[in-house]
């Protein structure tokens, strides 16, 4: 029995020099999506890796490991061996906003991982409460400027995708209303439907059904181009303000180190998915914005990266030190 | 009413299918199996199910979704009855009565009363959503931060009530709880609290890797030290299901624990959560004799297990008619809706009439297929704890590694709950009950936020909690049950200051 | 939280303490509050307007402070349970059996060192003999065979049936498989091996320990 147990033993020590798998991939891939099941993120990441799984061969696992704003999870797969059987689905918060929130941030976005591909962006829309005195986004920002003080805005917790880019339109507008936290985007609309505080910014899948329901009404869209699933909101440079123009784009990354011909063939069976009709539908009818071709290469990821961490550190440590 | 029927009927037509009776016994049978191992809990199933539901219709889907959910939470009390590890916050007043009753061989009228009044309160609960679903939605719109931090000081009260020994130990423990609630990232400033700058500490500490530690690990423990001495109480198992004297004594504490966890359930920010709590004080309150509790009492497991489920039931009512999810679970089925294609939302009822009638409906069925599930498991279950105790408990522990495990893949938590463990022998070794601690513990996070939330909108006036009305109504309430618990013990003189 | 008294024994309930088990309670509320006390020191109290993230935590710590304080002084006054024997064998081994569990499911790193991710394959067997002995009544043999028939099963349950992302043994065991075998049918493969490895040690080592396990011994008592 000893023996038995100090051979296997001994055979699982071989485990990292162990046999380099031809062929990749001969078993299923880990995804590491850094968040609650069921959120925003991880719902882009299933059924994103639906199709993908298929075009590999392979079952590709989501694991959710969630914690401090997606960089628990993040922090996990960037250690984990680059053999192209760990990758991760980060976003907006993990790979933009992170080393500006995380001064002990155990990772770079822009130097410790591999890009794959982005996979899908959600706009962020501007929301306030039906009995909000505005009804268009000039009338709220005049608002805003006149009540400075009684304006309540409201956020999913530090770290989150309202939070980040709620402090990047007050940056853009220069306004300072009082930060209300709540604990993730349910309880934070359902007081917005409460009429209890003011408004918020936030991803378009969270605050659509609550828009076409009359529940809280919408000033405008952070994209580009309006959104079909909500045609009569305008974009945010159509209402008249200029600079604020943000998404929380989901994307995949393996960890730095992984072979070039595994990032390849992850990156076609990505390009793929996002190609299929039935993937496509579904990112659609979540509101999601489906990168074009030439968004798609991890080429244009690594520069994605690069521009969102400059975009977001000096907005949010400028936050951090008028906050305390 | 005609719509009532024709609605229900609409259901009935979609749950009733073959496909989607299949799906619903299929997802309850999972469900109760998920719930009777201690650790893992639905949402990390649901997660992992999710693919497999690709396939399916949205309906079918989410008919079984649900009922992973429901059965686990039949499965959960099941482990608190017959280990003593309550899976989720709702089960931890189970197992206060409920595995005493397993210790004196009353295992199998545990089970049964806790199946048959869960199938009831969650009869009473279909219809409840059914007829009055969407009007008591406004009820979610009625409750901000100021009443929310009523109901949960409220809610804190209870945890006095609840405590069988020193009062004032009871305190100290509620105070702790909610205490170790506060460790990690401050939600407001996202400073770090209390979290000695250990990573893992950073989200707080998790609800069942204290639960496993404090009440599963501890008991195993406790349960270690009697050994050489073996107190043990040879028994028989004896009866399997209640009997008409159970039912006599059950059936009332059972409908007041479906109506209060009804309402409960509805509000959006877990309030499901102080259902069992609250149908367990008033039973100890109104009880001839109250002392019964703690000690195996049957009205202690029936009238907090209808509570749990009716409450269960009820949560889904801002999910499907406003798309709030209430809870993680809730959350989980958010997104196993959105990714069918169904955005939860207000327009779900009137887009999508299958799908929402449907889901009413197979609630209903699935309560009886848990039932029928669950009776007959109930002679099995109790013949478990026939196994040696020396082998039953590293099969325990092993089950609980794993699933504390699988729930976040941290192998940290797994060390927690050996933490725990001791810190919950010490505190049994002390004297002190483990149940008030982790009610504190419960409330405690949900307290601190809208306190802050509310002071924060009243721009720092306290008055705010007693201009309001409904907040000033709990608050009155609140006031009154900790006078009539503490009146009792301050007026039996010294001998029994602050003991019941 | 983890300030042990076990040195406190059974005093006697005589002299001025009457309720040793109060006394020490009311040490371990008092060392707690002041432990949540100097670790918010540094953290912002704020005020009623905007609470920092102290306020609640520094107040709550001063109430379990004062809870601290009265059940010393009630027992002084009036009395009350003495403190239990303690019993170190159980917890060391529970506890024992947990950190093997921890340390060998996945790689986990303490500084420069870092264990082996072992899998369920092993975790498991060893939280359940490192555990099962936390009972003087343990026997290898016994733990042993449950281990060999506990681990299968889970492994079947978690890792092929509810498709659980938890580690269930480590890589280089497709190694000793044909390369061709998936994922599952090496965990199926495994799991069969495990299963008959039970049955075998089960039958060999039959005769040597003679006599039914007692069953009346410990029925209702868990």
């Amino acid at each position: 029995m000893k023996k038995v147990v100090l051979a296997l033993a001994a055979v699982a020590g071989l485990a990292a020099t162990g046999v380099q798998a031809q062929g990749y991939p001969t078993r299923p891939i880990t995804m590491i999506v850094p968040f609650a099941a069921g959120g925003p993120t991880d719902v882009v990441a299933r059924i994103v890796t639906d199709n993908m799984s298929r075009t590999l061969g392979q079952q590709i696992v989501i694991e959710n490991v969630a914690g401090a704003g997606g960089t628990t999870g993040i922090t996990r797969a960037a250690q984990s061996q680059p053999d192209g059987y760990t990758i991760m689905m980060g976003h907006m918060g993990t790979h933009g906003a992170a080393p500006a929130l995380y001064p002990n941030l155990k990772y770079d976005p822009t130097k410790d991982f591999a890009p794959i591909g982005l996979a899908a962006g959600t706009p962020i829309v501007i929301v306030a409460k039906k009995d909000f005195p505005a009804n268009d986004l000039k009338g709220f920002l005049d608002y805003l400027s006149k009540n400075a003080d009684k304006v309540n805005m409201a956020h999913a917790g530090v770290g989150s995708v309202s939070h980040s880019t709620g402090i990047f339109f007050n940056s853009v507008v220069k306004a300072k209303p009082t930060m209300v936290a709540y604990r993730g985007t349910g309880p934070a609309l359902n007081d917005l439907m409460a009429n209890t505080v003011d408004f918020m910014t936030d991803q378009i899948v969270n605050v659509a059904p609550q828009i076409q329901g009359g529940n809280i009404k919408a000033f405008a869209i952070a994209t580009p181009e309006r959104s079909p699933v909500l045609p009569n909101v305008p974009t945010t440079k159509e209402a008249g303000l200029e600079g604020y123009e943000v998404s929380a784009w989901n994307a995949i990354f393996a960890p730095k180190g992984t072979p070039l011909d595994v990032v390849k063939k992850l990156s076609d069976a990505l390009m793929k998915s996002l190609d299929d009709e039935n993937t496509k539908k579904r990112l659609l009818e979540l509101g999601g914005v489906i990168p074009s071709n030439t968004e798609r290469t991890p080429e244009a990821l690594q520069k994605l990266v690069e521009s969102e961490v400059a975009r977001w550190t000096p907005v949010l440590k400028a936050a951090g030190a008028t906050a305390e | 009413m005609g719509d009532f029927f024709s609605n229900l009927s609409l259901g009935f037509g979609v749950a009733l299918t073959l496909q989607n009776l299949g799906l619903a016994f299929l997802g309850c049978l999972v469900g109760t199996l998920i719930g009777v191992l201690p650790g893992v809990g639905p949402i990390a199933t649901i997660a992992m199910l999710l693919p497999i539901t690709f396939g399916l219709d949205p309906t079918g889907a989410l008919i079984m979704l649900a009922g992973i959910y429901y059965g686990a939470q039949y499965g959960g009390s099941t482990t608190a009855i017959l280990v003593n590890i309550p899976g989720e916050a709702t089960s931890v007043v189970t197992a206060l009565d409920g595995h005493q009753m397993a210790r004196q061989g009353r295992a199998g009228v545990a089970l049964g009363i806790a199946a048959i009044g869960s199938f009831f309160a969650g009869t009473v609960a279909t219809l409840v959503i059914a007829a009055l679903g969407a009007p008591l939605t406004r009820l979610a719109l009625i409750f901000g931060p100021t009443e929310y931090f009523s109901l949960m000081v409220m809610g804190l009260v209870f945890a006095v009530v609840l405590a069988r020994g020193s009062i004032l130990k009871a305190i100290a423990m509620i105070l702790v709880g909610v205490l170790l609630s506060t460790v990690g990232t401050d939600l407001e400033t996202g400073e770090e609290r209390m979290t000695f700058g250990l990573p893992f500490l950073a989200d707080g500490i998790d609800f069942a890797v204290l639960a496993m530690g404090i009440f599963g690990i501890a008991e195993i423990m406790r349960n270690l030290d009697h050994t050489e001495t073996r107190d043990v109480v040879q028994q028989a198992i004896g009866r399997l299901l209640p009997n008409l004297d159970d039912f006599k004594q059950a059936y009332k504490p059972v409908l007041r624990g479906t109506f209060i966890g009804a309402i409960l359930g509805i509000l959006p920010g877990n309030g499901a959560v102080l259902g069992p709590f609250a149908s367990y004080t008033l039973e100890k309150k109104i009880a001839k004799d109250p002392r019964r509790f703690g000690r195996g009492a049957i009205e202690g497991v029936a009238g907090p297990e209808s509570a749990n489920n009716a409450g269960a039931q009820t949560s889904f009512i801002p999910l499907l008619t406003l798309g709030i999810p209430p809870n993680a679970v809730m959350a989980l089925m958010v997104g196993a809706m959105t990714i069918h294609g169904i955005i939860p939302g207000p327009q779900v009822m009137t887009k999508n009439p299958t799908l929402f009638w449907g889901m009413i409906a197979s609630m209903w069925v699935g309560n009886l297929m848990l039932l029928v599930i669950n009776l007959p498991l109930v002679g099995m279950w109790v013949r478990l704890l026939k196994v040696p105790y020396r082998l039953l408990f590293p099969a325990i522990l092993m089950f609980c590694c794993i699933g504390i495990y699988s729930i976040n893949s941290l192998p940290t938590d797994v060390m927690f709950i050996g933490f725990f463990g001791l810190v919950g022998y010490m505190l049994i070794k002390f004297g002190f009950e483990p149940a008030p601690m982790l009610l504190g513990f419960v409330l405690g996070r949900l307290m601190e936020e809208n306190l802050r939330r509310a002071l924060i909108i009243s721009r720092g006036s306290l008055e705010t909690f007693i201009e309001r009305p409904v907040s000033a109504g709990l608050l009155a309430v609140a006031a009154i049950l900790l006078v009539i618990a503490l009146l009792p013990s301050i007026r039996k003189g010294r001998d029994e200051v602050f003991t019941e | 939280m983890s300030t042990l008294h076990e040195g406190s024994g059974p005093a006697r309930p005589g002299g001025p303490v009457r309720a040793p088990q109060n006394i020490a309670g009311g040490l371990v509320l008092l060392a707690l509050a002041a432990l949540a006390l100097w670790l918010t020191q540094d953290l912002d109290q704020g005020t009623l307007n905007a609470m920092g993230p102290a306020m609640l935590p520094r107040w709550l710590a001063i109430a379990v402070g004062l809870s601290g304080l009265a059940l010393l002084a009630f027992a002084f006054i009036k009395h009350g349970d003495a403190l239990e024997r303690w019993n170190l064998r159980g917890p060391v081994f529970v506890i024992g059996g947990i950190l093997a569990f921890a340390l060998t499911i996945r790689p986990f790193s303490f500084g420069t060192l870092t264990t082996p991710g072992l899998g369920m394959l092993f975790a498991g067997p060893l939280a359940i003999i490192i555990g099962g002995y936390a009972t003087p009544e343990a026997r290898l043999r016994d733990l042993v065979i449950l281990s060999l028939s506990l681990t299968p099963f889970c492994m079947v349950l978690f890792g092929d049936l509810l498709n659980l992302p938890i580690p269930v043994f480590p890589q280089a065991l497709t190694g000793l498989f044909p390369s061709d075998w998936s994922q599952k049918a090496v965990l199926r493969a495994t799991a069969a091996i495990l299963a008959v490895a039970a049955v075998i040690v089960f039958l060999a080592t039959r005769s040597r320990h003679r006599g039914p396990i007692d069953v009346a011994d410990h029925s209702g008592r868990i």
